[in-house]
């Protein structure tokens, strides 16, 4: 599938103006447009299309901002930890970047005890024992690499394919090649504990894509949605009465200037409206049952990235496209040893408390799940002391999963070399991981283009591969 | 041109739609003329000169007119027409990705076979049309008052079509109006102009609108995009940085009509130009906008050659209209750009100073922007800067007097310590702390600076300074305010509590290879300590307490460590003082200072210091502001980076420009960045003003005579009006480069003022490119907002200067990495500033902005998408300015003038909106709604409301008038 850049973003088709200026409504209500926030006028003809059967509905990401150890949490390394304290080999570092540590930096075996679980036995290490209770549903891969060291350039890679901002983000390649299932709500939203990456909103951008292709941040501060309130003095029925004056005075207008846009903008009003309501009644967390909220840890009212995993549930029923939760903190440089068991209570439960929720309503069959941060973390010990100390940015060899819809569960993918820096055994690009996830949600990565400049562009640059051994 | 070359080019225009009727007159086809671009733009890649699948290439005829790809006269046997036609998920559909060919193009193709499939003998492609200079063509023959109109007229003749009739009065001066400067007119200006609508009145206002210091303002905007123009670094540490000089040149020199040529050269290479004024050297500030990243942990050269591609992609884009950056990586893949070509362009900007490096060479995480900045000149405040000066010296040369008499007295006790000297800051030979992703920055005045992500929670800072000092007798700290701080600090925490704990503060001398000795300190002294935090915690050894010093934040404090006995500090001495603040969220040190005393000081001395330092603040404060320029340095060698990797050096490349501009005069390379500026605007390259005359008539359209602005290249939407866009091009080039004259040429044009109301007959041109209809689009960002203030009264028309504060949402700025700015809205008026003076954090763009599709500039923006959505809907309506612009907007309505019934000022705010008079049945809409929200209000509010309820009811109609498609739309 590919469409065109041009006619969808800055013209109309005629075709449109008569259906549109008789039923602003007709035009989102018929399912025709790309998503909710898609209503660019001329876009009625890129129906939503799949490549093929899709496995997957929905997909939520969750990523952990600045980069989790892998070697403490799923990459078991006995020798490594045989080796603490001594010297890596020269051979090891040899040709490698690191951002802050000289090569001369000890090894750094994990003060954490591994184990397996579940009747696939994955390894799981002690600081995740909640995740180890659904570790069966898991596909992990071990052996993960990226082209960026830094952050911001790593998460763009992560989120865009490339290691620098301007190109459309996962999110909005989904929202703008599938649409939407709920009229009323984003097609991708995004939540945040704690502030936002380094490469900032970027992560959520459309690119080059229409502007509404564009993750929406639903916050935790403020209004949900930008300007979602209505000023003090405004009731509802005020602004319905607006809205109505407001649609019929464009319909006037648009009699005499036929301008299609016209009712696509008058379409966009009601649906403003409809967003007042439908994202308040979304996020009423209250609503849970107090075990539900238990099962979480969430809190209702209490912002956090429980409650952000339970919302993330809330907008699968509802029919979001793409949910991210960026967890903020990860970026242990020191003090690992108590940073690391911290953060991992903050995201452990709830989790798992997702991936069971979701099984048990019958829903894990229809999301998938993608657990990921920008790289990994070194085998390397950085700053002095054991209790002081963390680990440096590793981009050549770190774990990812995958969970639900389409994956086959259970199954590890790939191995590091005894050191944990580097890959023993099937290197997984990030841009694999890109590919697999929109074949899982019904796109081939290598069709799923669109022309900018003169070329044609995709999630994946010119390349990735689909990993066909984690595929149900 | 003739009239089946226009069809066929209507014919590929994305204007029909499928079901439409077929155009009159069905033309002959052309191998040459029509079939080959199209096969050129969709299958040149893998099957052209670089690329044969299949064995097949269509730039040749025998490879073409073999059986197994055509059969002249029988299109359902040719496989080529077949591949082309199958479903697009067919695997054997061509092209495999992107595109398919439209029906029209599939159309064109069959006819061709049916008619024979003819292909001259020998075939060879023609060059592309955007690669040959302009030409100024021959005038088409219809009549009209001027050559754009011509040119037009002729396309919509031979369509059979007929142009609009000119549009409303009202509606056309509203459209002048935000064309030109981007702010609608004043009831009264319409009122003239519909009172005489006349030539010359027109003309008078065309010319009385390009005169306006507004005009700069709107055609920034789209400069600052293509200039990728921002206030802040990008990436992770999103700093703020002064470039807001350069956005004012911009502005000044678009007013003053600078030929573009001239602004070509000087934004490029001001520096360089023999006697560079200070406004040249501005202007370099242009390539200064690349994005710079200066996370902790990144490397500088991989910064610095991100830039160069950056720059060169900018350049390509802007004045060749090419898709340079695929030649980064590879030769090009459909245009002749080679590598070679695109490293020759790299080594023209591969001599500027660096812009980010690692204050400590050892250490990753001491990255920092180092500029290089200008001071601007600022004879403003000469004369105050020249007197606080002497007033400098002069307390200086009294501190100096006081001090030597004081030594004078002491030096008769033998024994006493030396007391001659004032404070010695103590330098910082090495900073480590348990944040090993923070960065310490010096300042001038010696002062330490933190800045990073999340303070950790446990903080031990060390500082090692070799710094050979006799007879120390106390140590001081001195704890600093600092803008870039939550709440200006000291402490790093947040912006109410800027606290900070310093729970110990030791220090260990260390001679040679000896081992540390620590230094005993007998008293400490602090001129404040919060209560229950005396500063004699930080040396009692206790951990639990400390010095801190609330509630006095925002403002410089002092510790004072006095020593059990003088330490004097020789070439081989280090001395390691470590601060231990363990108190967690934040509350640790922002900005901080260290400084060796000698004597107590007496009160004389003390008193002549502080009046010394407040001067030095003053002057501080009066610092004239920066701007980035562009410094050229030694030549570096430049080199081919293999598969665009700076890694990976390989063969060595001097200047140059691209060879398909070569052409005949080989000799002359442009040695560097002036040369190549002067190349770019010469008669050599073709496109410089074919993008210009293209980028500007797409401002003013909606869309460009070439669709797609970003490129010309090979696989560019082909002209709508290939003639009138040289035509164009030629007449900016021979009216020496001047842009107001081609953008008063053209909104001169009665195509400009034709009325934008479509008719049925014009519904076959479903995208207006044939214009048998004025312009009509949604406003950009920028214009929105101008327009909203505007017509609510509320714009402040106050230009340049550093950008301003809109209100935004609460912790809009938060973001892991970097400065955590304190967000400040511009006080008064100043938050009502035209939106080209809104300050662009890239990582955060102010939602007035990105909610309208304002892009992030990090790269080069052409061309803007423009969208219909729902948050916009709410922005419109909840967004503090809008919601400020209905409280104004229902102020002017209910105390215009002569209005004295609900109608009249309804119809004044109508006007203020859209400048035109609501017809009965709008006006009948808009006094229902304040009827029935006076009824609404007067049922839910107290008795005596009145003036309240009248209010609220003029705000709810005011917020309809704001948010009327009509008024975003650029008519």
């Amino acid at each position: 599938m590919s469409r065109s850049g041009n006619s969808d973003s800055a013209t109309c088709t005629r075709r449109t103006a008569a259906a549109a200026i008789g039923g602003a409504a007709l035009a989102i209500s018929g399912g025709r447009l790309a998503g909710t926030f898609a209503s660019v006028p001329g876009t009625v003809d890129t129906r939503p299309l799949a490549h093929f059967a899709a496995k997957a509905k929905h997909l939520i990401c969750l990523h952990m901002i600045g980069a989790p150890s892998q070697l403490d949490l799923f990459d078991d390394k006995p020798e490594l930890v045989r080796r603490h304290g001594q010297p890596c080999p020269e051979s090891v570092t040899r040709n490698r970047d690191f951002a802050f540590i000289g090569k001369t930096s000890v090894l750094a075996g994990s003060p954490w005890k591994f184990r397996r679980h579940g009747e696939s036995g994955q390894v799981l290490s002690e600081l995740l024992p909640e995740l180890a209770t659904v570790a069966d549903e898991l596909a992990v891969i071990r052996s993960v690499h990226t082209n960026e060291i830094n952050h911001a350039p790593a998460q763009m890679f992560l989120h865009s394919g490339f290691g620098r901002s301007g190109r459309p983000t996962l999110g909005a390649w989904l929202s703008w090649g599938l649409g939407s299932d709920n009229p009323n709500l984003p097609a991708w939203v995004v939540l945040l504990s704690g502030p936002p990456g380094g490469a900032g909103t970027s992560l959520w951008s459309a690119g080059f894509l229409p502007g509404i292709h564009q993750g929406t941040q639903f916050r935790a501060e403020g209004d949900p949605v930008l300007f979602l309130s209505n000023p003090p003095g405004y009731q509802p029925e005020d602004r319905q009465r607006q809205l109505e004056a407001l649609l019929s005075l464009n319909s006037i207008r648009a009699q005499q200037t036929l301008d299609p846009a016209a009712a696509v903008r008058s379409s966009q009003y009601d649906l403003a409206l409809r967003l007042q309501s439908s994202v308040p009644e979304l996020l009423a967390l209250n609503e849970e049952s107090q075990d539900t909220l238990r099962q979480y840890g969430a809190t209702a009212g209490q912002p956090s990235f429980a409650a952000n995993c339970l919302l993330a549930r809330r907008m699968v029923e509802r029919g979001v496209r793409t949910i991210e939760l960026f967890d903020a903190d990860w970026d242990h440089h020191s003090s690992l040893q108590t940073a690391l068991p911290r953060k991992c209570r903050e995201v452990d439960r709830p989790i798992a408390a997702l991936i069971r929720d979701l099984r048990l309503r019958g829903l894990l069959q229809d999301t998938l799940l993608v657990w990921m941060s920008e790289f990994g973390r070194t085998p390397l010990q950085q700053g002095g002391t054991a209790a002081t100390a963390g680990r440096d940015h590793h981009k050549d060899a770190f774990t990812m999963w995958l969970a639900g819809a389409g994956v086959r569960p259970g199954m590890s993918l790939g191995a590091t070399d005894d050191f944990g820096m580097d890959i023993a055994e099937r290197p997984v690009h990030v841009h694999d991981v890109q590919a697999t996830v929109l074949q899982l949600l019904g796109l081939n990565h290598e069709h799923l283009t669109y022309r900018y400049q003169g070329r044609d562009f995709r999630l994946t640059d010119v390349h990735g591969q689909v990993l066909q051994e984690i595929l149900l | 041109m003739n009239a089946v070359l226009l069809a066929c080019l209507l014919l590929t225009l994305p204007v029909q739609s499928s079901d439409s009727p077929p155009l009159p007159g069905q033309p002959s086809v052309s191998f040459t003329r029509d079939v080959y671009p199209i096969l050129s733009r969709n299958c040149l890649q893998c099957h052209g000169p670089q690329q044969q699948n299949g064995d097949f290439r269509i730039d040749s005829r025998d490879s073409l007119l073999h059986p197994d790809i055509l059969r002249p006269r029988s299109p359902q046997a040719s496989e080529l027409l077949r591949r082309i036609t199958l479903p697009s998920t067919d695997e054997q559909h061509m092209p495999p990705i992107g595109n398919p060919l439209t029906q029209p193009q599939q159309q064109l193709i069959r006819q061709w076979i049916d008619a024979g499939a003819a292909i001259p003998d020998p075939f060879i492609p023609p060059p592309h049309w955007a690669w040959s200079p302009p030409v100024r063509p021959e005038l088409p023959p219809q009549i009209t008052d001027s050559p754009i109109d011509a040119f037009i007229r002729q396309t919509l003749d031979s369509h059979q079509l007929q142009p609009a009739p000119q549009a409303d009065p009202a509606v056309l001066v509203r459209r002048l109006y935000l064309a030109l400067i981007g702010l609608p007119p004043t009831p009264a200006e319409v009122a003239a102009f519909a009172a005489e609508p006349s030539e010359t009145r027109y003309q008078q206002l065309v010319d009385e609108l390009l005169q306006r210091p507004q005009f700069g303002e709107r055609w920034a905007r789209h400069w600052l995009d293509l200039a990728r123009y921002a206030d802040s670094h990008g990436f992770q540490r999103d700093d703020l940085r002064d470039s807001w000089a350069w956005r004012d040149w911009v502005i000044q020199a678009l007013n003053r009509d600078l030929p573009f040529d001239q602004f070509t050269i000087e934004q490029l290479a001001g520096d360089l130009l023999p006697n560079a004024t200070e406004a040249q050297r501005v202007a370099t500030g242009f390539h200064r906008c690349s994005p710079t990243n200066v996370e902790a942990g990144s490397l500088p050269e991989e910064t610095r050659a991100e830039q160069l591609i950056d720059r060169v992609n900018t350049t390509a884009t802007i004045w060749l209209g090419a898709t340079l950056e695929c030649a980064q990586c590879h030769d090009h893949k459909y245009d002749p750009f080679s590598l070679q070509d695109y490293y020759q362009l790299l080594a023209c900007f591969n001599n500027t100073a660096l812009e980010a490096d690692r204050a400590n060479p050892a250490q990753p995480s001491s990255i920092r922007f180092i500029g290089p900045e200008m001071p601007l000149s600022d004879p403003r405040h000469d004369e105050q800067r020249a007197a606080l000066n002497s007033r400098l010296a002069e307390l200086q040369q009294k501190l100096k007097r006081q001090r030597s008499s004081s030594s004078a007295n002491e030096k008769s006790a033998a024994d006493q310590p030396r007391t001659d000297s004032a404070p010695v800051v103590l330098k910082a030979e090495s900073i480590r702390s348990l944040a090993a992703a923070d960065t310490w920055n010096t300042l001038p005045d010696g002062s330490i600076l933190v800045s990073g992500d999340a303070p950790p929670a446990d903080d031990l800072v060390t500082v090692t300074v070799r710094q050979p000092l006799q007879n120390i007798i106390a140590l001081r700290l001195e704890a600093l305010p600092h803008d870039s701080l939550p709440g200006k600090g000291p402490g790093r925490g947040d912006k109410k509590r800027p606290n900070f704990v310093l729970h110990e503060f030791t220090a260990t001398l260390t001679e040679g290879d000896a081992d540390p000795l620590p230094l005993r300190f007998t008293s400490a002294t602090a001129d404040f300590s919060q209560q229950n935090w005396d500063v004699a915690g930080a040396v009692d050894g206790q951990p639990k307490t400390g010095w801190a010093i609330a509630p006095r934040f925002a403002a410089p404090h002092h510790a004072t460590f006095r020593l059990a006995s003088p330490l004097t500090l020789t070439e081989n001495s280090i001395l390691t003082i470590r601060l231990d603040q363990h108190f967690g969220s934040g509350r640790s040190l922002g900005r901080f200072r260290l400084s060796a005393l000698f004597s107590d000081s007496d009160p004389e001395t003390e008193q002549l210091q502080q009046q010394l330092q407040q001067v030095q603040d003053s002057l501080a404060a009066l610092a004239p502001a920066t701007t980035l320029v562009m410094v050229e340095q030694q030549p570096r060698p430049a080199f081919i980076f293999q598969r665009g990797d700076y890694r990976q050096p390989g063969a060595a490349v001097q200047p140059g420009i691209p060879a398909l501009f070569r052409g005949s005069q080989p000799a002359t390379q442009p040695q560097n960045r002036l040369e190549l500026a002067r190349w770019l605007v010469s008669p050599a390259n073709p496109l410089a003003a074919r993008a210009a005359v293209n980028r500007w008539w797409a401002e003013l359209f909606g869309t460009g005579l070439v669709a797609t602005p970003e490129d010309l290249g090979s696989r560019c939407e082909p002209p709508s009006h290939p003639e009138l866009l040289d035509w164009l091009a030629v007449e900016l080039i021979e009216n020496g480069w001047s842009m107001k004259h081609v953008l008063r040429r053209i909104v001169l044009s009665r195509t400009f003022r034709q009325s934008a109301d479509s008719t049925r007959q014009q519904q076959l041109d479903d995208q207006n490119r044939l214009l048998a209809r004025g312009p009509s689009f949604r406003m950009d960002a920028e214009m929105i907002r101008d327009n909203l203030l505007a017509a609510s009264g509320l714009l402040d028309l106050k230009q340049f200067g550093p950008p301003i504060r809109p209100p935004q949402p609460a912790g809009f700025w938060n973001k892991v990495g970097g400065q955590q700015y304190d967000y400040q809205v511009s006080p008064g008026t100043e938050k009502y500033r035209r939106s080209i003076y809104i300050v662009l954090k890239r990582s955060a763009i102010h939602p007035s902005l990105s909610t309208f599709d304002g892009p992030a500039r990090f790269a080069c923006t052409v061309q803007r998408s423009r969208t219909s959505t729902a948050l916009q809907a709410l922005a419109l309506l909840n967004e503090p300015v809008s919601v400020d612009a209905a409280t104004a907007l229902a102020g002017r309505m209910l105390s215009s003038p002569g209005a004295d019934t609900d109608s009249r000022r309804l119809t004044h705010g109508f006007q203020l909106c859209t400048a035109r008079t609501p017809e009965p049945a709008e006006l009948q809409v808009l006094l229902q709604l304040l009827k029935q929200q006076r009824e609404a209000l007067r049922q839910r509010s107290p008795a005596d409301a009145h003036d309240t309820i009248e209010q609220a009811a003029w705000h709810a109609v005011a917020g309809v008038l704001l948010n009327l498609h009509e008024t975003i739309t650029r008519p």
